[in-house]
């Protein structure tokens, strides 16, 4: 499996996204880390390019609030059918619950929405989606 | 050793006598040849053939489509290698539009197609080929992932297949790309008639000019107290070049084995294409501004005087910086707002003061960053950057 991944907008966390690639690594996936300070645009290119199964956005600071909104215009333009597009951090600036994001962020265009939860139990369930989506391909 | 080295030009031809330099202006009206030797015959007759050195920019240009399936790394990864091997014009597809996409009229000198990295299924099919039907194209080569190989060699005659440009971490592998764009760029300079010519004077590789700057840039620091990050615009008489290190670029995605990148500016010039910089003069809304903060009106750009070129050599300038700040979108953005030296080389350094340079760059930093200290500016006066670039090449040889 391939994943595509990186901290979206001007957010500098570079110790997370470290470990969210070791992660991935351990757990078999074939990584393409973008970094820090990441466009939408150049997440939404390099799952092109790299025909990635997971394009995995981290924020640390609630950025991601303001820089996903184009998510839905930027998969418009391309065939992106069959990739899980998931977010998981701090996804608030300020106060808010998972319920109360994940609408939100589902409505950007995310499939998978995780507002400060464990990483392992968030990768756990992205392993689960990915499975059931080559189920429903296959 | 006894040295000549030559720079054909489009407005001008310099030579370089063992460290003493001269400039001429071109005669259009006969060969690049003929023009050299009413010149500079006296000279000519004191070298030997290997000990002249030529470059050329002049009728050079070759005119290229890229077709890539992303904009950030297929498409930007192949118009920067092209630019850094000499090539001016420049028209990319991105390949989800190309049903879309209009057929140049013109005659392309080399189509690149890319995309996708290694190991993962082929990025092109039937649309690219129908596309290429009508497309009058010289050259055509696949810089992309391996699986489609086998699919564009067997429907595209004379495909040239070359290493993927997109590493399997996502970056950029110029080599062979780079190599390739090169020599296609000396073989068309080379090729004219009027570049053909000169190896009657030199028995040496006669090189791009822009090549040759290029080759000069990462060994900049020893001939001036230059600091990075660094930008180099080189005004000419038909287009104006930049040089610039690569941390400059905001976005950054794209790291090239030099540190160093090139843009052209293809209807950027004072001379061949003085019509066309008026003209993006008087569209942009700061130049009767500008004009009035330089002391003159609008009336001096119809001028043909030595004040208007040094007017119109600011533009150029001005014009330059504010294209490539994040005023402006079309071009490569840089971040001159971290820019600690600029570099100007060109016709540009033997007709401006230090004083006409200073001024239009600290209006420029001033009215569009709002900065009142500017970067440190070196003026190569003496056509070093060429000199080392030239010397750099033949050296390595």
């Amino acid at each position: 499996m391939r994943v595509v991944t990186g901290v979206v907008g001007n957010d500098i966390h570079v110790v997370a996204n470290r470990l969210i690639e070791i992660s991935l690594k351990e757990r078999g996936f074939e990584v393409f880390n973008l970094g820090v300070n990441t466009y939408l645009e150049e997440f939404i290119d390099a799952v092109i390019e790299t025909d990635a199964d997971l394009l995995l956005i981290s924020s640390l600071n609630g950025e991601a609030e303001g820089w996903s909104r184009d998510l839905l215009f930027l998969k418009s333009r391309y065939d992106l059918d069959g990739v899980i597009f998931a977010i998981g951090g701090n996804l608030s600036v300020g106060e808010a619950t998972q319920e109360e994001l994940v609408p939100k962020y589902k409505a950007y265009g995310f499939d998978l929405v995780f507002h400060q939860v464990d990483l392992n139990e968030g990768l756990d369930s992205i392993e689960e989606a990915l499975k059931a989506n080559q189920k429903v391909e296959a | 050793m006894n040295k000549l080295q030559i720079d054909i030009g489009s407005t001008y031809f310099k030579t370089n006598a063992n460290g003493e330099l001269n400039q001429y202006f071109r005669n259009f009206d006969i060969s690049i040849y003929d023009d050299l030797q009413n010149k500079c015959s006296q000279l000519l007759s004191n070298y030997t053939k290997d000990e002249v050195s030529i470059c050329s920019s002049a009728n050079g240009g070759l005119s290229t489509l890229i077709i890539g399936v992303t904009t950030l790394f297929s498409l930007k990864y192949a118009t920067n290698i092209a630019f850094n091997s000499g090539i001016n014009i420049i028209d990319t597809i991105l390949y989800s539009k190309i049903e879309e996409a209009n057929t140049p009229t013109d005659v392309i000198d080399v189509v690149i197609v890319v995309g996708g990295i290694d190991g993962i299924k082929s990025k092109f099919d039937e649309k690219l080929i129908n596309y290429l039907k009508d497309v009058n194209y010289q050259n055509i080569v696949y810089v992309g992932n391996k699986e489609n190989r086998d699919f564009l060699n067997k429907n595209i005659d004379d495909l040239v297949i070359l290493q993927n440009i997109i590493g399997d971490k996502l970056q950029v592998v110029e080599d062979e790309l780079k190599e390739y764009l090169t020599n296609l760029y000396q073989a068309d300079i080379t090729g004219k008639e009027d570049i053909k010519k000169l190896y009657e004077i030199t028995s040496n590789q006669i090189y791009s000019t822009p090549y040759i700057v290029n080759n000069a840039l990462p060994k900049l620091k020893t001939l001036f107290d230059v600091a990075d990050p660094f930008l180099v615009i080189d005004v000419g008489g038909a287009t104006t070049d930049i040089h610039y290190s690569t941390d400059l670029v905001e976005n950054k995605n794209i790291m090239t084995s030099s540190g160093y990148d090139r843009l052209v500016f293809k209807k950027l010039g004072v001379f061949k294409s003085r019509e066309s910089l008026v003209f993006g003069a008087k569209s942009n809304e700061f130049v009767y501004e500008l004009l009035d903060y330089l002391g003159v009106n609008e009336h001096i750009l119809d001028e043909h005087s030595d004040e208007a070129t040094v007017v119109l050599m600011q533009l150029a300038i001005f014009l330059v910086l504010y294209q490539v700040s994040k005023n402006h979108n079309d071009y490569v953005t840089l971040k001159l707002e971290i820019l600690n030296s600029i570099v100007l080389t060109g016709g540009i350094s033997k007709v401006l003061s230090d004083g006409d340079i200073d001024k239009i760059i600290k209006f420029f930093y001033k009215k569009i960053l709002n900065y009142i200290e500017i970067p440190n500016i070196i003026t190569d006066r003496n056509y070093e950057i060429w000199t080392l670039g030239i010397e750099e090449i033949y050296n390595a040889e």
